[in-house]
């Protein structure tokens, strides 16, 4: 082994599928099954305040994370250091910290697949770096400008742009060899209308894989739109309510409730999807599958981050549960009939593989916002939520969270609404689901979920 | 695999000057390399162990109020000075003026502990199978423990065109238990952990045990406990995270980014009463151990104590270098980040309010009737409008001035103005707990404390109507 004094660098020609190839090679003397996951990203961000550029980030990021399995033992490593030194100290690193781990009889690294990799053109779009930085800038500023525009609208908090062009490779000791390059573009809006303190706030987003597709004035009004239409809102009498969620509210339920389906949740007692298989678990009206392969959704990939193919797994249908979701391990430990549903991911490549949810698609009703609202008749349009990260608890399934909206009465959109909670569980709120909409929408911001506005009975709702 | 021996002033002088040469108010050059290690158990295994170490530098030029933020993963000399190329291109938005790359002595928070990371994998394995163990040994209702062992070694260098490098060096360690319990269909958890900043030592063995035991009797406790209400009423908040109640309904809103954006429902309240005459409110980045303390911020700028409140008056925001100068006001030692990839914003460090003189049990005694919130999930809040929530995840009712049934979890809503005024009564208990802040899509450790004390009326989100 070199010592760090001369350290050549990996030259930006080489591919990722070359640096993982090149980490792999350096651990074939050793016992333990090796995977190499290597990340090269390029990222954007630019922030608008005021009619001005606020901030403009500009980022590379590189870097590369090992798992090893030795002796039944797993033990992950990572490092943004390229130098050959580097990438030798990264794969004896992760066998030795593996020691600290136990025999986990159930953990395996990802089999090649059988076929190859779904081809899924349109995810990289050479668009998002050859567009200047100038013409992103006037998209932010637009965007902000759009909700100013609005009256009523006091202050735009932010204007923000972001776009990424990542390239991902994953090799592994049993053969394995998956590359792939992906885009993304988001802008979002989140401005304030009223004053004092009734001040309330709206966010409103573009999204897709190329700059060219976003719509930064709309999503600037969207966001104008939102707050306005919540200044004035005051706290509805506590009591039962049927709310009708907006999509936007619809799709961050659903990512938090679903990822209670992971199999890995299930098996340790986690879940109170467990020994439910079959079961009704939802109204006979929510269908929702896990699409790891739907362009429109952010998480498309070929593969999932340990690379096994994505693909569309049928989680709810007409109410009864059909499948957890499974990385190769979960599915190693359901037993021999089981496989893995190509739901693996990391945050990147410092953070070694877990199960969770690609994008997560809501089959949709029939209808929009206006014809659900005039079913319902009397009870609360739920625009907005704050708190589901400490008002949602995963195990136990108990959901009590801060919303706001208006009211619904004689099938009319009325008064605003604010201070007020909802409070549910995951089972009782997907019972009660009365009718699913037909206006779905993909949603980047709590995960990727495509969601329609969704009718639920009976739900608490604490206010004044 | 920790090697890079420091950012120099003479490297850092002309990375600087490069990035200003084409004019720029304010530039600064953050240096990071931390290791970390982290071991999670589950089903009575540890089934992970991660390490690794982030080494990279960021670079940030600001003129006219327009930040220009750029890192690469990377410390040498070659990688800084072609990010000071990149950047100082994107700067050159017309003429200006150079601005002249202040030059001083090397302060130097710790110099001794440079030496190779000992990653302590072993130690952390044992501590958490104590865990395990202490928590499986409650009840037989104890279905899962989740432990996590967690430690980093973080050492930043800071050199800016208004100040000479800095450095410092932050080590935390942190161990945490979740446990679920189970009756039938009834799934319950319960969560607390141990933080330790300033070395690498580890929790002591009796110390784990006891807070798993405690953790575990907590979930299993909670099997019993009825829905919470629904409705308005008295709030007594436990000490400790309960601090989360003015982190959110206050702190978040004295940060003085949202002060400049006017996006704060504190805006133009310095020098008003914000609450009753017996509350007062610290930010205290300095204080020995706590969580969310550290040698200098992100910026270089020494942390100590910031009094927000007092005698309920509102006296003072949180600020960092850019927020600052453009609001004219004082630095208080805010300007944090999560890494380098980051950039730097006004953040709370450890943020409380100062005890009462009441015992708990006076305060309780006092109380005819409420909810008594014992442990908390963490919060959120819209700093524009001062609307926040925070979770409760263990609560009981207050009957005629006693602790009463157990209720389950529930979310608290309010306005942060109205919530401040309404604070009735502070026992004398302050405890400062370790939790994690986000904001800007950055987390930092943050401290939170708070005596108990009792909120004359919120809206508490149950079930029970």
């Amino acid at each position: 082994m070199n010592g760090p004094g001369s350290r050549p660098r990996i030259t930006e020609e080489q591919s990722p599928l070359e640096v993982a190839k090149a980490v792999l090679a350096r651990g074939v003397h050793l016992s333990a099954e090796l995977e190499v996951y290597v990340s090269y990203g390029s990222t954007v961000e630019i922030s608008a305040f005021g009619g001005n550029v606020e901030s403009i980030v500009r980022a590379r990021p590189r870097g590369v994370g090992v798992r090893a399995l030795s002796r039944g033992r797993m033990g992950y490593v990572f490092t943004a250091d390229l130098s050959p030194w580097g990438l030798d100290q990264v794969v004896a690193e992760a066998v030795s910290v593996s020691e600290a781990a136990d025999v986990d009889p159930y953990m395996a690294l990802a089999d090649p697949p059988d076929q190859p990799y779904p081809n899924l053109p349109g995810l990289w779009s050479p668009d998002v770096n050859m567009t200047d930085l100038a013409t992103k800038t006037r998209m932010t500023l637009e965007a902000e400008a759009a909700a100013l525009s609005v009256s009523g609208v006091e202050t735009v908090e932010a204007s923000v742009y972001f776009d990424e062009d990542e390239r991902v490779a994953i090799v592994s000791t049993k053969g394995l060899q998956a590359e792939t390059q992906r885009s993304f573009c988001l802008l979002y809006v989140w401005a304030h209308a009223g004053e004092g303190s009734d001040r309330q706030s709206g966010i409103g987003f573009t999204a897709g894989r190329t700059p060219g597709l976003l719509n930064p004035e709309k999503a600037g009004r969207e966001a104008a739109e939102k707050a306005r239409v919540l200044v004035g809102g005051r706290p509805c009498p506590t009591g039962v309510y049927t709310v009708v969620l907006a999509r936007e509210v619809a799709a961050a339920l659903i990512a938090c409730i679903i990822p209670a389906l992971s199999a890995d949740a299930v098996q340790k007692g986690r879940s109170v999807f467990a020994r439910k298989m079959g079961e009704h678990v939802a109204s006979s009206c929510l269908t929702v599958r896990d699409d790891g392969l739907a362009l429109e959704g952010a998480a498309a990939s070929p593969f999932d981050d340990e690379g096994v193919p994505r693909q569309v797994t049928s989680l709810l249908e007409q109410g009864a549960l059909r499948s957890y979701l499974y990385d190769t391990r979960a599915a190693r430990r359901a037993g021999p009939s089981f496989h893995s549903t190509g739901n693996a991911a990391r945050s990147g490549y410092r953070a070694a593989p877990s199960v969770a949810p690609s994008n997560l698609v809501v089959e949709p009703g029939e209808g929009d916002l206006l014809s659900v609202v005039e079913r319902v008749g009397d009870g609360l349009y739920v625009e907005s939520v704050i708190g589901l990260h400490s008002g949602i608890n995963p195990v136990s399934g108990e959901i009590s969270i801060g919303v706001a909206g208006r009211r619904i009465s004689e099938g009319c959109l009325g008064e605003a609404v604010c201070g007020i909670t909802l409070a549910s569980d995951f089972l009782a709120l997907l019972g009660s689901v009365r009718e699913v909409a037909g206006d779905n929408r993909w949603i980047p911001l709590y995960g990727s979920v495509c969601a329609p506005t969704m009718a639920v009975e009976n739900v608490v709702v604490s206010g004044g | 695999m920790l090697t890079y021996e420091g950012l120099t002033q003479d490297l850092a002088d002309r990375v600087l000057a490069h990035v200003l040469k084409r004019g720029g108010d304010l530039a600064d050059l953050y240096v990071e390399e931390k290791t970390s290690l982290s071991l999670r158990l589950e089903d009575g295994r540890v089934e992970e162990a991660v390490s690794g170490v982030d080494r990279g530098a960021s670079l940030r030029v600001v003129r006219d109020a327009s930040s220009v933020f750029g890192y690469v993963d990377a410390v040498e000399e070659g990688d800084l000075m072609r990010l000071a190329r990149e950047l100082g291109a994107a700067n050159a938005v017309g003429g200006g003026e150079a601005v002249a790359v202040h030059s001083g002595a090397v302060s130097t928070g710790d110099k001794a502990a440079v030496a190779s990371a000992e990653h302590h994998a072993a130690r952390g394995a044992r501590l958490l199978k104590i865990a395990d163990v202490s928590a499986r040994t409650v009840s037989a209702e104890v279905r899962q423990v989740v432990a996590s062992y967690g430690e980093s070694r973080q050492r930043v260098w800071i050199a800016g065109s208004y100040a000479p490098l800095t450095s410092d060096l932050r080590q935390r360690v942190m161990l945490s238990v979740t446990v679920t319990a189970q009756r039938n269909g009834l799934l319950q958890t319960a969560h607390d952990s141990l933080a330790y900043v300033g070395g690498l030592e580890a929790p002591d063995e009796g110390t784990v045990r006891a807070l798993a035991s405690e953790v575990a009797c907590r979930a299993v406790a909670l099997l019993d406990s009825r829905p919470a209400p629904a409705g308005r009423m008295p709030v007594v908040l436990a000490n400790g995270f309960g601090g989360v109640l003015f982190h959110e309904a206050c702190g978040h809103g004295l940060e003085a980014d949202h002060v400049l954006k006017r996006s704060s429902v504190w805006v133009g309240k310095v020098g008003q009463r914000v609450a009753p005459e017996h509350v007062f409110a610290y930010d205290d980045g300095s204080l020995p151990c706590m969580w969310g303390s550290s040698g200098c911020d992100d910026e270089g700028m020494a942390c100590g104590r910031t009094v927000l409140i007092e005698a309920g008056i509102l006296t003072g925001y949180l600020t960092d270098r850019l927020r600052a100068s453009q609001l004219r006001l004082a630095l208080t030692g805010n300007g944090r980040r999560q890494d380098f990839r980051h950039l730097p914003y006004p953040r709370m460090t450890n943020t409380f309010i100062g005890p009462g003189v009441q015992t708990v049990a006076e305060l309780i005694a006092d109380t005819p009737y409420g909810l008594y919130a014992r442990a908390f999930s963490g919060g959120q809040v819209n700093p524009a409008s001062g609307e926040f929530v925070f979770g409760v995840s263990e609560a009981y009712l207050i009957e005629k001035g006693r602790v009463t049934a157990p209720l389950r979890g529930a979310t608290l809503i309010g306005s942060g103005p109205e919530i401040l005024q309404a604070i009735d009564a502070i026992a004398n208990d302050l405890v400062i707990k370790p939790g994690t802040c986000g904001k800007e899509g950055q987390s930092v450790p943050v401290g939170t404390g708070q005596p108990t004390l009792r909120i004359r009326e919120m809206t508490v989100g149950g079930t029970t109507t």
